[in-house]
């Protein structure tokens, strides 16, 4: 009695209480949405002999980096996926990220702020964009396969980047636009008046002021190319060219899996974005919503 | 002067058009054309023009059939589930300490690369040795071929969906409960309104545009579901979980190499993708949210 006075006594305690009560109830929930993402870490930092046993091991004895350094030996007939099997992918990655989302922003920031300062192409423009922003990737990507079947660039760097452009400028164009709409409208007037034209008031002007949004664009267009599977599945067949979900998927139709280096390999795919996406929450809802969501 | 800004305006936008013509609209012209051939990759023959025969065969095909059932069961089931338990911990956690921590740290799912996603569950739902199966025998429940029967993959399937995309639900409606002028709410306690009266007639229906967003956005998404099937059931077992997106893609790349056929598939999926995009852009008049 004397505790739940004190706990419940005055307003802040109240407050302090149901806080308690409520995180309870919250931890079921949180157990549900975080348990897979530890279960994927412990078992990329566990010993082999830990990847299969009953009951599970939710501690591992000892943590260790072999799965990561590819010195982990598996067991017989499993696949050794290690680091260094894995550098191709994550040169393929990266280069295709990052070339991905310079050009994704040198289309989208022109065309965002052509759209948000002059309407050009009005209403119906717009709607297009979210049309190809809502296309489902097996129909862009299978006509796509047999033109680049015909131009001989399957298998390329080039490939999976037209394709995942087409699945990035969408996005980041309808962010910019929103951007482009929050600068006054006055600045470019004013600069227009000193002589400046279109385009230079665009790259001194404007692209300065926005270059948080620019930024933030930049990097989720690096991370939707990043995470992008189908794809890139259909349009690559080496190592020449594949990216690091690839890897993943390869290696796990596989009769018997390693764990432990497999899920290491998951890890490397899924720290980039973790640790962008917290950064750019905000701009990252915005985008997803069509701007319906703005905080 | 007029004339030279007009100018440089169509010149920005041309890039992006261009593109798209290039890479969207052209390649789906030449999918229209191509359902109406049989042309199979593994044949080795030119296209040959059937008409509508791709069209006549999608309503006798059983994958279709088992395809569209699977999809019907993800919106029936696990779209309202993720709804629910979306809006309630949006609703839940506001004023709770540690909102912001709870806020960033449920983004995970929903942020996580679906391969990788289909990683960690294929080895939560391990049979012999998957922790999912342990939590269960602590409820004398014995072991449940997760992956490996009809209707535990269906189960499987819905619950890796939950997991995924609930966060999305979540922080939309979250963002958008902030939104809502702290006055109103205000002006409603004074009026002597209860919690639940302040939720269902103020903070509700001015959520209403967002529920309708997080629906159409849903319906799309599960029209395009692959890569944690392709990961974790790969379909199976037999059709079982077979999404529309997965079926066309065996179709047409990894069993069948059949383009025709797939092609046919892929324009009856653009156009169901398509009319929710319309409804979507004409109720939300979504261009007014650019100050178009």
């Amino acid at each position: 009695m004397g505790i739940i006075r004190i706990i419940g006594g005055d307003f802040m305690n109240k407050k302090l209480f149901i806080s308690i009560l409520k995180w309870i109830l919250l931890l079921f929930i949180l157990f549900f949405f975080l348990f897979p993402v530890y279960w994927l870490v412990i078992t990329a930092f566990k010993p082999s002999q830990e990847w299969f046993s009953w009951p599970p091991i939710f501690i591992p004895s000892y943590l260790t980096i072999e799965n990561f350094t590819g010195q982990s030996r598996g067991f017989e007939g499993s696949l050794s996926s290690s680091i260094e099997n894995i550098v191709p992918y994550l040169r393929n990655s990266l280069v295709i990220g990052l070339t991905t989302s310079i050009i994704c922003i040198i289309i989208s920031s022109l065309a965002a702020y052509s759209i948000a300062r002059f309407k050009t192409g009005g209403r119906r423009l717009a709607s297009w964009i979210v049309s190809i922003r809502m296309l489902p990737p097996i129909a862009t990507v299978l006509p796509v396969y047999l033109i680049f079947k015909n131009l001989k660039i399957l298998d390329t760097w080039l490939a999976v980047i037209f394709v995942h452009l087409v699945l990035t400028i969408p996005f980041s164009t309808w962010v910019l636009i929103s951007f482009f709409n929050g600068i006054p409208k006055e600045l470019d007037e004013a600069a227009y008046i000193d002589g400046a034209s279109v385009w230079k008031t665009f790259i001194y002007l404007i692209l300065p002021l926005s270059a948080p949004g620019i930024a933030a664009m930049a990097t989720l267009s690096f991370i939707l190319s990043w995470g992008e599977f189908l794809m890139a599945l259909i349009l690559t067949s080496s190592a020449k060219s594949q990216t690091l979900p690839i890897f993943l998927g390869r290696y796990i139709t596989g009769f018997r899996i390693a764990w432990g280096p497999l899920a290491a390999a998951g890890i490397v795919t899924m720290v980039p974005v973790i640790v962008f996406s917290f950064i750019m929450q905000r701009y990252l809802l915005r985008g997803l919503t069509f701007g319906a969501v703005k905080y | 002067m007029e004339k030279g800004i007009k100018r440089s305006a169509i010149l920005m936008v041309l890039p992006l058009v261009l593109f798209f013509l290039i890479l969207t609209i052209f390649p789906f012209l030449y999918m229209v054309y191509m359902s109406f051939h049989h042309y199979n990759l593994l044949e080795w023959k030119p296209p040959q023009f059937i008409g509508l025969e791709n069209y006549f065969n999608l309503f006798k095909d059983k994958g279709v059939i088992s395809s569209i059932d699977f999809t019907l069961l993800l919106i029936l089931i696990a779209l309202p589930i993720e709804i629910l338990l979306g809006t309630f911990i949006a609703i839940f956690i506001q004023n709770i300490i540690g909102e912001r921590f709870i806020r960033s740290v449920l983004l995970i799912p929903m942020m996580i690369p679906a391969v990788v996603a289909g990683v960690m569950w294929k080895m939560l739902f391990n049979v012999e040795y998957g922790p999912i199966n342990y939590f269960l025998s602590f409820f004398n429940i014995e072991k449940i071929p997760w992956l490996g029967s009809s209707i535990y993959s269906k189960i499987a399937v819905i619950i890796m969906d939950i997991w995924q995309w609930t966060p999305f639900i979540f922080l939309v409606l979250y963002a958008g409960i902030q939104t809502i002028p702290q006055d109103l709410i205000e002006a409603g306690k004074v009026d002597g309104a209860n919690r639940w009266q302040i939720l269902s007639h103020i903070e509700f229906p001015m959520l209403k545009p967002l529920f309708w967003i997080i629906i159409i956005l849903r319906l799309v998404d599960i029209l395009k579901l692959f890569d944690i099937v392709y990961m974790t059931t790969f379909g199976g077992p037999g059709y079982a979980t077979h999404s529309i997106s997965f079926y066309i893609y065996k179709v047409s790349v990894s069993f069948g190499w059949d383009i025709g056929y797939g092609s046919s598939l892929s324009v009856v999926l653009l156009i169901a993708i398509t009319i929710l995009t319309t409804i979507l852009i004409k109720t939300m008049r979504l261009w007014e949210l650019l100050e178009l």
